[in-house]
Formats: C-alpha cells, sequence, structure tokens
C-alpha cells in the first residue's frame, strides 16, 4: 500500500532531523576550526585558515599523524591477514571447539573499550614491556581483527566450498587455488574488513589512551587539549582526520571499482 | 564403444565417519567407455562414493585401481578425472569462457589455443561463440549446465564423473539434457560415471546401473535386468510401482500365496521346500479379463480408485484376501475396467513374473 501525502511528508521531515541530528555536530567543529577567535561564538565575525596553515607547519601535529597513521596501517595490514586465514579456518574446516574458539575469539568485541586498555596494560606492565605505540598496534589488533575476521567470514561463508574442489579436481594447487578463487572471491570482504580495520584504529580513543604509553595518537591528543590548553588546532585536527578518513573511503571505491573495470575488460578480451 | 576392460576397480573399499560406517566394504568394474549410474536414495552412500572416486574423501580401506594403477592415495589435483558439481561450482569472478579454459590455463596451454578449443566446445555443447565473453550470472540453468560440461570436457578426463547435475532443473530442462548428456556421451566416447536418485535419469541414459543401499550395492545390471529381474524387495521397490505376493513353497512343486498359487518351475526360479520368496508382477503386466480370457493365473478383486497419470491411468484393486494391487493401463486402453467399488477379474501370465527370493 503506497504511503498517504501526510505520511510521506512527516517521513521526510523525520528523515531531516536524524541527517541534521548526526551532522550538525560535525558541521559546528568545521566553523570553529575556520573562526579566527580564539573561542566559538555564532556568528562567525572573521573566517580565517589560519589554523589549518598553523596545523600544517606544525611538528607535533605531523608527529601525531603520523603516529596515527602508523599504528592504523599496521593494524590494518595485520587485521586482515588474520581476518583471511580466520575467516578460512572458520568457514571451511571442521575442527574440535571450532564454535567455542570462535566465540572466544569473538569476545573481546563485548568488553568495554577501557576494561579491555587497562586490562593490556597491566599485562604490559608484568610482562615489562614498556608501553609505546608499538603497545598500541597490539591493544587495537586485540580489538579490531575479530571484527575483520567477522567480516570476512560472512563472505566465507556465503560461498560455495564446491568451488575450491572444482578447482583442485581441474588439477590445481593449494597455492594456485587461493590466487584464482578464494582471494578473488573473498575480495570485497577483504576490502570492507581493512576499511573497518583502519577507520576503528584510526579513530580510537579508549585503546590508545592506556596503550600508547609516553606517545600520542590523534585523538588522545584531541582529548587532552579539550581539557586542558584548548586552541582552535583541535577542531582544525578533527576536520582534518575526518577528512583524511572521507578520502580513505573514497580512495576503497575507486580501488574496487577499478578491480571491476579490469576484470571486465579481461572477461571482454 | 564399451570396451570389456575396467578402466575403474574398487577392491573391498571401506569409508568410515567416525564410528558411523557410510561404505561397507564396496567391489566395482567400471568398463571403459561406458554410461555407469549409481542409483539410491539419500543416505545411501552414494555422495560418498563419488567424493572418494574422484579423490576429495580419503579411503579407509581398500583400493581403487584407475587401469592398472592405484590411486585411492593419490589426491583430487593429480587424479586424470573430472566431476561436474551438483552446483555447478562455476566461477562466478570469470566469464564463461575462462571458466571453461581454467583447466588448460592450469596446464599452461597458450592463451589462442585455450580460446580455440573453448569455442570448439562452445559448439559441441550448442551453445553460441559470442557466450564465451558472457558472465556466469547472465546464463540460464540449462545453459549454466552445458557451461560446466564444457569446463569438464576442456580437462579431456579419463573419466568424467557426475553429482546430481540436473536435480535442481525443471522437468522439461532435465529431460532434454538427459537426451544431449547420453548423446555426448556417444559423441565423445568417454567414460562416464553418473550419480543420481532419480530413477528415470538413470533408465533413460545408462549402459549399466547400480542400486546402492546403506553402503553396499544391491544390484549392478542393465537397466531391463533390474527393472524385470531385481534381486531384492528394496530393488524391486526402488525401482518403480510394483505388486508382491508373499509365497511360501509348501513341497518345492508349489508357490502359496493367500490370495495366489503358482506352480514351481513356471517363473525362474524354484524355492526349496518350505522356503519362502516374494514373487513380483509390475503393474503394466496386470490385465482386466473378460470371461473368454485365460491369463495363466486370475485373481478376483474389487476395484478402489482410479488415477490419471498423464499417458498411463492407474487402477488399485483390492484382493478378496485385503492385498491392494496396482494395475496400469495405456490410456487409450482404459474403457475395460468398470466402475470404482465394482467386482473385477485381474489376470496375468507366469512368464510376466519374478521370484526373489531374498525377502
Amino acid at each position: 500500500m503506497p504511503a498517504s501525502r501526510s505520511t510521506r511528508i512527516v517521513l521526510f521531515v523525520y528523515g531531516l532531523l536524524v541527517i541534521g541530528l548526526l551532522y550538525l555536530p560535525l558541521v559546528s567543529v568545521g566553523f570553529a576550526s575556520v573562526s579566527r577567535a580564539r573561542y566559538l561564538s555564532f556568528p562567525i565575525k572573521k573566517y580565517s585558515s589560519k589554523w589549518y596553515a598553523e596545523a600544517l607547519a606544525s611538528g607535533t601535529v605531523r608527529d601525531l599523524l603520523w603516529t596515527s597513521l602508523s599504528v592504523a596501517v599496521i593494524v590494518t595490514i595485520l587485521s586482515v591477514i588474520i581476518a583471511f586465514f580466520g575467516a578460512l579456518a572458520f568457514a571451511r574446516y571442521e575442527w574440535r571447539y571450532r564454535t567455542t574458539f570462535q566465540k572466544l575469539i569473538l569476545l573481546p568485541i563485548f568488553f568495554p573499550q577501557t576494561v579491555l586498555g587497562l586490562a593490556l596494560l597491566m599485562w604490559f606492565n608484568s610482562l615489562g614491556v614498556i608501553p609505546s605505540w608499538k603497545t598500541a598496534v597490539v591493544a587495537h589488533l586485540v580489538w579490531i581483527a575479530p571484527i575483520a575476521t567477522l567480516i570476512v567470514a560472512i563472505r566465507a561463508y556465503s560461498f560455495d566450498p564446491a568451488l575450491e574442489e572444482a578447482a583442485r579436481d581441474m588439477g590445481a594447487s593449494t597455492p594456485t587455488i587461493l590466487k584464482e578463487i578464494t582471494l578473488p572471491l573473498l575480495m570485497p570482504g577483504l576490502i570492507s574488513a581493512g576499511l573497518f580495520a583502519f577507520l576503528l584504529s584510526w579513530g580510537n580513543f579508549p585503546l590508545s589512551l592506556f596503550a600508547t604509553g609516553a606517545d600520542s595518537t590523534l585523538p588522545e591528543w584531541l582529548y587532552a587539549k579539550m581539557v586542558s590548553g584548548y586552541s582552535p588546532l583541535v577542531p582544525t585536527l578533527g576536520i582534518m582526520s575526518v577528512v583524511a578518513s572521507l578520502f580513505l573511503i573514497l580512495a576503497a571505491f575507486a580501488i574496487a571499482w577499478l578491480v571491476q573495470t579490469i576484470r571486465d575488460s579481461k572477461a571482454a578480451q | 564403444m564399451v570396451s570389456s576392460d575396467p578402466i575403474l576397480r574398487l577392491e573391498g573399499v571401506v569409508k568410515k565417519f567416525g564410528a558411523f560406517t557410510a561404505l561397507h566394504g564396496v567391489d566395482l568394474e567400471i568398463r571403459e567407455g561406458e554410461f555407469f549410474t549409481i542409483v539410491g536414495p539419500s543416505g545411501s552412500g552414494k555422495s560418498t562414493m563419488i567424493r572418494l572416486l574422484v579423490g576429495m574423501d580419503e579411503v579407509t580401506d581398500g583400493a581403487i585401481w584407475l587401469r592398472d594403477q592405484r590411486i585411492e592415495a593419490m589426491p583430487a589435483n593429480l587424479r586424470p578425472t573430472c566431476m561436474v558439481f551438483q552446483s555447478l561450482a562455476l566461477f562466478p569472478h570469470m566469464s564463461v569462457g575462462q571458466n571453461i579454459e581454467f583447466p588448460l590455463k592450469l596446464r599452461k596451454v597458450a592463451s589462442s589455443a585455450r580460446k580455440e578449443r573453448a569455442l570448439e566446445l562452445l559448439d559441441l555443447l550448442r551453445l553460441p561463440r559470442d557466450y564465451y565473453d558472457k558472465r556466469i550470472s547472465q546464463c540460464s540453468g540449462g545453459e549454466k549446465q552445458r557451461v560446466a560440461l564444457a569446463r569438464a570436457l576442456a580437462f579431456d578426463p579419463e573419466i568424467l564423473f557426475f553429482d546430481e547435475p540436473l536435480s535442481a532443473l525443471d522437468y522439461r530442462l532435465r529431460k532434454t539434457l538427459e537426451k544431449e548428456l547420453k548423446n555426448l556421451h556417444q559423441r565423445t566416447g568417454k567414460t562416464f560415471v553418473y550419480i543420481t536418485h532419480s530413477l528415470e535419469e538413470a533408465m533413460v541414459m545408462s549402459d549399466r546401473i547400480a542400486i546402492m543401499k546403506a553402503g553396499h550395492f544391491e544390484q549392478i545390471a542393465v537397466a531391463d535386468e533390474i527393472y524385470g529381474r531385481p534381486v531384492s524387495r528394496f530393488v524391486a521397490e526402488f525401482m518403480g510401482e510394483v505388486n508382491l505376493f508373499e509365497v511360501t513353497s509348501r513341497d518345492g512343486t508349489t508357490l502359496e500365496s493367500p490370495c495366489l498359487t503358482v506352480k514351481s518351475g513356471t517363473t525362474n526360479e524354484s524355492l526349496p521346500a518350505g522356503g519362502n520368496g516374494l514373487l513380483m508382477v509390475r503393474p503394466e503386466f496386470i490385465r482386466f479379463c473378460g470371461e473368454d480370457e485365460s491369463p495363466d493365473y486370475r485373481i478376483k478383486g474389487r476395484l478402489l480408485e482410479e488415477y490419471a497419470l498423464g499417458s498411463r491411468i492407474q487402477y488399485e484393486v483390492e484382493t478378496e484376501t485385503g492385498q491392494i494391487l496396482t494395475v496400469e493401463k495405456l490410456r487409450q486402453d482404459r474403457a475395460s475396467s468398470g466402475d470404482i467399488g465394482s467386482e473385477v477379474m485381474l489376470g496375468f501370465d507366469a512368464a510376466r513374473t519374478h521370484l526373489i527370493k531374498d525377502t
């Protein structure tokens, strides 16, 4: 039954409200970053890109970005590798305690991150490991690798194991099957898992807070500056971080599109 | 051409899954060039059997010989055999052409030669040549079947295995493809080993049929033999509608059942005195008799039901002793039966009966 005109209007307004609620705070951060004044007040009296120029010139900001990026990139690569083999182990093979293991592996997702962070910090201390951005990589992995595994596993469960068996039956070795069948078919899942892993690591605060020690990631610095020593660099870096994430998402779409185009043109040859 | 030499031989093959035994020491010989079908209900072990034959599972005990080479321990990717899967297992990320060329690519055949062979196979399977560039998702069910077959033939296997590849198709398409498969078998001269739960499929295509039950072969023979001279109640009933009279041999000369007495020796086998057996008559060999007819055996009964089965009509008749018999007539021979509930006289000849000793 088609909705009546009034229902449609109500739904439309409701939709706008939800979107407004989601994005307006971000917009206000955007305004704060382009205001010349030190503290945000509406209407903005004078617009300026001063804070962006300062951010780009700052050595601290460069270090922060570098630390965050290093952690996120390493976490992404390791998560995708762990997720690939983990998902195959769950979806392809029957082994004892498989379902129990599956639940145990996914359990960290349900822990509050602060509790997980604290636990890891205590553990690093008891092992005599000095917390740094490298321990943050481990902390992020504990939480992010299970999520990535879940994403790839959904894809792995949905494809017919007979495809791999058929390839083997026609003479393909295990590495060939992996290259020709398994990897191309899991690729969409691997790309999504990588994307999620990067974004979750890039924006993570609670785990980083406990695990980075003397090093600092971007979200940690933003929080510290909010608590004491606010400057418009805070919203500026916030916006730069969001834009970087957006670029990453666009890049992922572009790669997926490119892969599809190359495959289609290969098929058409 | 079917040769008398076996291409594949199984000796005492056992397959266990934990405590469950799926195959109980199976022996089998498949001849070079034959269309051999294994039929059985679900759970009879036929899928387990084919997985062992192609090398996707390992035997627990016993030997599999391909000509004079022992292959039961050889992994699937080293065996010169190929299977068409129930799900067809076409690679969704490759085009039709790439699918067909896959086994050739694995053998490092040059791309021009691969394409040439793929196009030849498209011709052989009556698919238009421009399907070479199509995506698998653009093909219909029947076309996918043909692509899967083309890919298996590109492999050029010694034996081509089929694991119920037609089971997901609608009736008409299945009938067409059954004939095409039979035809393809004749044209390629390859050995086909086919697994199905459909008796009709087996009857249409096969040179020989093996009936499987609970992990062993109940009977292996040509279709007519299995239909007309089954070795057990299971085979008789599995091969379609059947009337079975439980008979006992009184003194070795006559077989008696509550509604029938048969002279021993008029059927294929005889029973020793006191022995039990089943006398089988297929529904199409029983007829409604008039006064002037004199079949070897007559049974009085009452017509219970009449079912229209397309080209045939099936009747249920209850004998005076309460046994329900099934009678089938071609539609054009329908008139002679009478009304539901009326008394009828059934008749059949001794030559049309078969005695199953093993009950």
